[in-house]
């Protein structure tokens, strides 16, 4: 009996897996186009002509990234940390499936699932809003890191329902950092620098501050320090790797001491 | 040679859960039997050599631990979808294209259940669907922990009965933890006894049927008849209602022909080993000769 890899089947059956948990539904695509709908008719309507397009495009950037962190924080959360209370990932590992492989599998299901969240969210703000078209390379970025976030997620909140192993206490948490990062980040609609100087601070190390603040101006090109937040990225990754190594070791294959 | 274990203590906190000082082998092909009350250490001698739990000394084998399969005494899997998908995941197979999986699936008449979800499954429809895909993996290995947990009698038997025949002409070495003598009886050829946390006996089941009780025992109802009739002969420790007796091949006629002439029903038996785990504990514990 050989380690089994990521394979096809793997990432069907984690897709189905996905499509039976109500919380990246809603979360993840209901909530997001719900969201911008209400936020745009109700800030459309108090801003200027001549800085609505603006307003509506940093609104859609905002919104857009609600869903990486609910389809792949929230949302897997919940479901992951229910398989670790019962053992499933356990029981996966004794039919000889590694946690690379499992989480492989995981990862790019949620990105396809993400990647048809991101076009459901297109197409409805195409049909109900009058957006200015972004450039390619703005549109591009906003993508890449969109993705980017969601993988450095998951694996996060993947590694805090390993460390808990308690589906209470993982959702409990992830729901804490969800909220908190919203309010810290520009996506709760108060924008990050009405925030307090120390909390401005702590709202810089996160990536999700530069793409709600920064990204639409430069929605139809331009150019743009990206070095803030390449940084943040660093940070959030570099978190993400010591959870993970950490939730590995505490979850090893342990034998003689 | 299998796996050896030397040594081997596991702790949890400042309880010592199992210790074993005498080195224990197990060879390919073997059909082992872990036997023991609960809190004798059984699961966590599976959950030490499968590197699930902490231990000092050593466990020699060349497997690795995904090399080896095992059916823990509880199996969680996702509800989220027909336990055919997860099946089909599990093994990377398609059941449609598997023959050997059909078979399989057959013989456990486990068909109609393919369509449902894990947690509309009964206990022993959830058992056969673990134990179907344990056997799948064909590792060299396998550990089936307390299989007939929570089965009733009738489901208990036909699903060892199914293990058995499955195994009949296999090569594969099976490690069977199990509270039921009877179970053991039909698989196992070789017995570890383990009672609270240490190991009582180990070997071949004829071997240690002949050590701890002779060459044969015959079981009768514990009454004074019974008693009186039987006291020339030595008896065995057996449960409180019956009356366990040694008995070797020049004495067996003599007792034979004292029970039929008595009309005495008894049962005789040269492996039955809940007597067998009685007395090996009995001598451990020195309150009993060996035979």
């Amino acid at each position: 009996m050989e380690n089994k890899k990521c394979s096809f089947r793997m990432i069907r059956y984690e897709l189905r897996n996905i499509n039976g948990n109500f919380m990246p539904h809603f979360f993840g695509i209901v909530f997001p186009n719900m969201m911008s709908m209400i936020f745009t008719t109700a800030i459309g309507k108090q801003v200027p002509d001549a800085v609505r397009p603006e307003t509506m495009v940093s609104i859609i950037i905002c919104m857009a990234l609600i869903m990486p962190m609910s389809i792949m924080f929230l949302g897997y959360g919940a479901l992951y940390s229910q398989e670790v209370e019962n053992e499933i990932p356990l029981r996966m590992h004794l039919y000889g499936y590694c946690e690379k492989s499992l989480s492989m599998a995981k990862v790019i299901a949620h990105l396809i699932f993400l990647s048809i969240a991101f076009i459901i969210y297109g197409i409805f703000q195409e049909i109900m809003l009058d957006i200015p078209k972004p450039a390619f390379s703005s549109l591009l970025c906003l993508l890449l890191s969109l993705y980017l976030i969601g993988v450095m997620f998951l694996l996060m909140v993947h590694s805090l329902a390993n460390i808990f192993r308690k589906f209470s206490v993982t959702f409990g948490v992830s729901m804490f950092i969800y909220f908190l990062l919203m309010m810290l980040t520009g996506m709760m609609g108060i924008s990050t620098d009405q925030l307090p100087k120390a909390l401005q601070g702590v709202a810089k190390v996160f990536p999700m501050t530069y793409i709600s603040n920064d990204f639409a101006d430069f929605w139809q090109g331009g150019s743009y320090n990206f070095m803030p937040y390449i940084q943040s990225c660093i940070f959030l990754g570099a978190v993400t790797g010591i959870l993970a190594m950490y939730a590995q070791y505490r979850n090893r294959r342990v034998g003689s001491k | 040679m299998l796996l050896t274990i030397r040594q081997l203590q596991v702790k949890y906190g400042d309880q010592t859960a199992l210790q074993i000082d005498q080195p224990i082998s197990f060879e390919r092909g073997e059909r082992i039997g872990v036997i023991g009350s609960n809190g004798a250490g059984k699961t966590t001698l599976v959950k030490a050599l499968l590197g699930l739990v902490e231990y000092q000394g050593k466990v020699i084998t060349q497997l690795r631990p995904e090399q080896m399969a095992v059916h823990m005494q509880t199996n969680s899997y996702i509800s989220t979808m027909p336990v055919r998908c997860v099946m089909e995941m599990i093994l990377n197979t398609s059941i449609k294209e598997n023959k050997e999986l059909q078979k399989l699936i057959d013989l456990f008449e486990f068909g109609p259940c393919l369509p449902k979800r894990y947690n509309a499954l009964s206990g022993g429809q959830k058992q056969k669907f673990t134990v179907i895909m344990v056997m799948m993996q064909k590792a060299e290995l396998t550990f089936y922990d307390e299989v007939t947990s929570g089965l009733d009698f009738e489901s208990r038997q036909k699903l060892m009965d199914k293990l058995a025949q499955w195994y009949r002409d296999k090569e594969e070495s099976l490690v069977i933890v199990s509270h039921y003598y009877a179970e053991l009886e039909q698989l196992a050829d070789k017995i570890l006894l383990l009672d609270q946390g240490r190991v009582v006996a180990y070997g071949k089941t004829g071997e240690l049927f002949r050590k701890y009780c002779g060459d044969a025992v015959y079981i009768l109802d514990n009454n004074p008849e019974n008693q009186e009739l039987t006291c020339r002969f030595q008896r065995l420790k057996a449960p409180d209602h019956l009356i366990a007796l040694s008995c070797h091949k020049q004495e067996e006629g003599k007792l034979l022909a004292l029970l039929v002439e008595h009309n005495v029903n008894f049962k005789r038996s040269n492996s039955d080993i809940e007597i067998m785990s009685i007395n090996a504990k009995e001598a451990k514990h020195g309150k009993m000769p060996l035979l």
